[in-house]
């Protein structure tokens, strides 16, 4: 495997993301990243899944149990923003070792820093650049990005930071 | 142009097992054929080894960012020369 650099991964992670908003045909906020959880690309069918469930001890995981779909296990009791955010971010361990995810040879480029390169691909997803040009270019300010794009604040102020 | 058709690929690739398929079979031209690369960008990018699509993601990243940053140096004027056609060099007004 080729070393990477931080640069290029997160490079590798917006087109990623992009691909994902533009099959789901996304013209505003918010990108509705659970309903490309239930209803994913036909190549997805298998890995693509959402089950809620108690859990004090993280927000959500992502599993394949042998032979079965893989899901994420999500917290029922969180907010609409975390809920999003934490779904997004497992999303990329379900895309990693799906049957094409492993084709495209993602695992190697990735889950060497799988944490972060999740937690960028999430603030990706949930607010793509395209979307956020937009939401600049019409006026949008820092103060209703996160209401609009339906993420938690933290990470509406990273992702603000960035775009600016 | 070409940045904006790689990234179309990546895009286009985590949907469409075609581009991937292609890839596969060494058949990655054919694909490229389709996008705004220019004549000599694609047949480097066609020649490109990796040993996945993601590498080769990653590699064609690397091809093109540079070629465009060739680009924008040349055309970026000398700081030895006036910005406009008439100006005198500074140590010439020296002198």
């Amino acid at each position: 495997m080729i070393p990477v650099t931080k640069d290029e991964r997160q490079w590798l992670l917006r087109q990623l993301a992009l691909g994902l908003v533009e099959y789901l045909g996304v013209t505003e906020p918010p990108v509705p990243v659970e309903q490309l959880l239930r209803n994913p690309p036909a190549l997805y069918d298998d890995d693509f899944g959402v089950v809620d469930m108690f859990s004090n001890l993280w927000d959500a995981t992502f599993a394949r149990p042998p032979s079965q779909r893989g899901s994420i296990f999500v917290r029922m009791d969180l907010d609409k923003e975390n809920r999003r955010y934490a779904l997004a971010r497992e999303l990329l361990s379900a895309l990693i070792t799906s049957k094409h995810g492993r084709k495209m040879g993602l695992s190697e480029l990735l889950l060497p820093d799988l944490r972060e390169s999740a937690e960028y691909f999430a603030s990706q997803l949930l607010a793509p650049e395209p979307l956020v040009d937009a939401y600049q270019a019409q006026g949008g300010d820092d103060a209703g990005f996160a209401n609009a794009f339906m993420i938690p604040a933290w990470i509406a102020a990273e992702r603000w930071l960035e775009a600016v | 142009m070409s940045m904006k058709a790689l990234n179309q690929l990546v895009a286009r690739s985590i949907i469409d097992p075609s581009v991937v398929n292609a890839f596969s079979y060494g058949d990655i031209g054919a694909v490229l054929s389709d996008l705004d690369f220019s004549s000599d960008m694609r047949v480097r990018l066609e020649h490109l080894e990796a040993g996945s699509w993601a590498e080769f993601a990653t590699l064609a990243y690397r091809l093109v960012k540079a070629a465009e940053e060739t680009v924008r140096h040349v055309q970026l004027p000398s700081p030895l020369e006036g910005l406009l056609p008439g100006d005198v060099r500074a140590d010439e007004q020296v002198a």
